[in-house]
Parts: C-alpha cells; sequence; structure tokens
C-alpha cells in the first residue's frame, strides 16, 4: 500500500499531464468543425470585446484605404439607383411592387479579428444573434466571396473563411457558364484552386470567375476571382486550375452578411426529395 | 521567490499579448507563422516543479487558443512540450545548471547550450502543433515544409528577444 502511495506521487504529474491533455483533445474534439459549444461561444464574447478594442485603434491606422474603399463602393451604387437611369418603359415600373419580392438582404459588418496564415481560417465579425445572424449565412466583401458563418454568440460571429479545407464554394465561369468547386489548399492566401471543371470546354487565362447561385447561402455573380493558370488533369478529364482572389484577406475589413428569405422553402423543397 | 512569481507574470502577459495582438497577425509567405509563446515554457527555471510547468503550459496554450479562435489546439501541443521539457533539459544542460535553478537564456549559459535545447522543442511543438491542426496526410510535404519554416522563424525570434529583454546579470553564484 505505501508503495502503491510512493508510487502515484512519484508520477502524479504523469495523470496531470493526462488529464490536462486529454482535456485539450477532448475540447478540439467538441470544436473541430462548427466551433458550435458554450465554451467557444463564451471565449468569442471575452476575446471579441478586447479585439473589438484593439481593433478601435488599429484601424485608425488603414482609415485612408478603407475610406478608398467606401467610396468607390458609394460611386457604384450610385449609379445603380432609380435616379441615375431614366425611366424608359413605365410599364416595367408600374407592376414593381408585385413583380419583384426581395430575395437577399445585407447586414452589414466589421471584421475584427482573423486568421489567413493557418491551413483552416476563421473571421470574427461584430455582429451576432441580436442583429438578426444564424450559422450557414454566407459573408461576402465589396470586392468578392468571403466565407460563411458557423457559430452565433449574443453580439458577434464566427466565419469559416474560403482559406478553410472544409469550405468548398459551388463556382461558375462568367463566360461559358461552366460550374464548378473552388477549395484551397494552404499556403498562399491570395490563390485557391478550381476543381470538377470538365476539360471539354476550353478556358482563357483571365477569365472572371463568379459565384454559381446553385448553393442557398451566396446570391448569384458574387466576384470570386480571375484565372492566373491552368492544366488538363489527363487521368480524370478535368482540369486543375489556379485562381487568384478578388479579395486581399489580409486588409479584409467591411462585410456584408447575406440573409436568404427563401433559403428555408429551398432547403425543405430538396429534404422532401430525400425523404421520399 | 516572490521575485520569480511576479516576473513570471509578467512574462506571461506581455508574451500572450505579442502573440495574440502582433505575431497571430503576421503573414509571411504563408508559411512562416512564428509561435513566440512557447519561449514562456522554455524559460521557467530549471527545478520548476514538473506540476507546475504543465498547468502553467495549459494555461498558456489556452489562452492562446481563446484568442485565436481555435480552441485546444495550442493548449495540446504545449502541455506535451510541458511534459518533455525536464528530459531535454537534462539531455542539453550540465548538472551543475540543473541544480542551481537558472532561467534558460543566452545570459547564463552558453549559444551552443541554449539553441539546440530552444530549437529541437520549437520544432517539436511545431511538429505536433501542425498536425493535429491540419489532421491529414495528404498534405505531408506541404505541412513539413510549414513545420520547418515556422520553426526557424520562431527560433530566431526567442534568440532576438532574449538577447534584447533578458538582462545580463552577474553570475550569483
Amino acid at each position: 500500500m505505501r508503495n502503491l502511495i510512493r508510487f502515484l506521487k512519484r508520477y502524479s504529474y504523469i495523470f496531470l499531464f493526462i488529464f490536462l491533455e486529454g482535456l485539450s483533445i477532448y475540447i478540439i474534439s467538441q470544436n473541430s468543425f462548427y466551433q458550435g459549444s458554450a465554451i467557444t461561444s463564451f471565449a468569442n464574447e471575452i476575446a471579441g470585446n478586447v479585439n473589438t478594442k484593439t481593433y478601435n485603434i488599429s484601424r485608425y491606422f488603414t482609415l485612408g484605404s478603407s475610406n478608398e474603399a467606401l467610396v468607390k463602393e458609394n460611386a457604384r451604387l450610385r449609379s445603380m439607383i432609380e435616379s441615375s437611369y431614366v425611366k424608359y418603359q413605365h410599364k416595367t415600373f408600374q407592376y414593381n411592387d408585385t413583380i419583384y419580392k426581395q430575395q437577399f438582404e445585407y447586414i452589414d459588418a466589421k471584421v475584427i479579428q482573423k486568421t489567413i496564415n493557418k491551413r483552416n481560417n476563421y473571421f470574427i465579425l461584430n455582429k451576432g444573434r441580436v442583429h438578426g445572424v444564424t450559422n450557414n449565412m454566407g459573408v461576402i466583401s465589396p470586392n468578392g466571396i468571403v466565407g460563411v458563418v458557423v457559430n452565433v454568440s449574443s453580439n458577434f460571429s464566427l466565419v469559416m473563411s474560403v482559406l478553410h479545407q472544409d469550405s468548398r464554394p459551388n463556382i461558375k465561369n462568367q463566360r461559358t457558364k461552366i460550374s464548378g468547386t473552388l477549395v484551397w489548399e494552404g499556403g498562399d492566401y491570395s490563390s485557391g484552386k478550381l476543381v470538377d471543371i470538365p476539360s471539354s470546354i476550353p478556358l482563357k487565362i483571365g477569365d472572371t470567375i463568379i459565384t454559381s447561385g446553385f448553393s442557398q447561402d451566396f446570391p448569384e455573380g458574387i466576384m470570386v476571382g480571375k484565372i492566373k493558370n491552368f492544366k488538363k488533369d489527363k487521368g480524370t478529364g478535368f482540369y486543375v486550375v489556379d485562381i487568384k482572389f478578388s479579395v486581399d484577406y489580409n486588409k479584409l475589413e467591411y462585410v456584408y452578411i447575406v440573409k436568404n428569405f427563401f433559403k428555408e422553402e429551398q432547403v425543405q423543397l430538396t429534404k422532401d426529395i430525400k425523404n421520399e | 521567490m516572490n521575485r520569480d512569481i511576479i516576473l513570471g507574470f509578467l512574462h506571461f502577459i506581455l508574451i500572450a499579448a505579442f502573440q495574440v495582438f502582433v505575431l497571430n497577425g503576421l503573414n509571411i509567405f504563408g508559411y512562416f507563422n512564428p509561435m513566440i509563446y512557447i519561449w514562456f515554457i522554455l524559460m521557467l527555471p530549471t527545478n520548476t516543479p514538473k506540476w507546475l510547468g504543465l498547468i502553467l503550459s495549459f494555461l498558456m496554450g489556452f489562452t492562446i487558443d481563446i484568442f485565436s479562435g481555435q480552441v485546444g489546439f495550442h493548449a495540446a501541443a504545449l502541455t506535451l512540450i510541458g511534459l518533455i521539457r525536464p528530459l531535454f533539459i537534462s539531455i542539453f544542460f550540465s548538472g551543475k545548471d540543473i541544480q542551481t535553478n537558472l532561467r534558460p537564456s543566452i545570459a547564463e549559459m552558453s549559444l551552443m547550450t541554449f539553441l539546440p535545447y530552444i530549437a529541437s522543442l520549437v520544432f517539436l511543438h511545431h511538429f505536433i502543433y501542425f498536425t493535429i491542426e491540419i489532421f491529414n496526410f495528404s498534405e505531408f510535404f506541404l505541412t513539413l515544409l510549414r513545420i520547418i519554416c515556422s520553426t526557424i522563424i520562431t527560433t530566431l525570434l526567442i534568440l532576438l528577444c532574449d538577447f534584447f529583454f533578458i538582462p545580463k546579470r552577474k553570475l550569483s553564484h
């Protein structure tokens, strides 16, 4: 008995190690993809508050460039409002209310924390459940696609960036309309890869890649990037395409969270088919 | 003893803040991710109790985890380093160094003892960290490149910080 106690005393730190390591691995396994547990939400709440403070300091250094981006976007939006168009056909506007129904709404948000140098990257935004954000909403920036919301606390939300191995948004070539999937294989944050594009239809360097609108998260036509390089994969009959992202994820500051009013209807529709 | 506790507390805050607010935002070619917070564990006095070393490594790892939005990865890797650090100390340091409770730094020992100790533990930490984080052997060589690049930059950073911030006091013994 005494020997046993002495043994336990001598190697007690091993048990402590096993406990702490087990705890870490448990936390990882709980949070590996959706990071959805109470611990993470709580941690995000604290970290979010601290990061808001540091962000408030650091944003003064980038005021110039973000102003420029906002001015550009203002100009683009102003060119789209009704007053910049000549009323050409009275008929169209007359029935506006019944013809159009709003499908997408945009919630503006600021990025308060981001990673770009990991294999799997996330953003934290300063809008949360109280602002109407829910899981699986798409996130875009004025320049293009950003990611998908994977966890929401009351004032902050966690966004899985497109720089993530589980992020596989559906995209298409603006010119040929052929669709494929965007993946990111780590390393350089300014370039990604397209897969599942059949090699029967010719591509051009410089072709614009946009979102396809097939998934419910993103509207159609959001910029993704431009083709930088491509080659045929002889075995599969698909292209391997390198693209340059249109968004500089390192400088990302203002983003829009996309709310799709028809999403539940769309999801329900596919669910009904699966159930049959 | 009291001085050690206050100094340790100060180191903890400063190093964690440096890691979270400066280095986490840094990205050099996508492959160099400096992780200086390991330094806090590496510079603990040589006869720190093993249990204390483990708890401190877990706390440090967990703090970094919370602020980088990925819970568990840093804590798991650093706790393992906390366990094997005493073994590495007994391999790299002479018996006299271990008995006279010293803080591993360039001021206290020669660079030829200090560098292998730092570099090997940093490499091991990065190896564990990136293996857990990526958890995918299909990109093994990319991961290895990432590990090696990050090891180099972290080791250099620790040497630099050690050189500039740890005062060269006269040896008391």
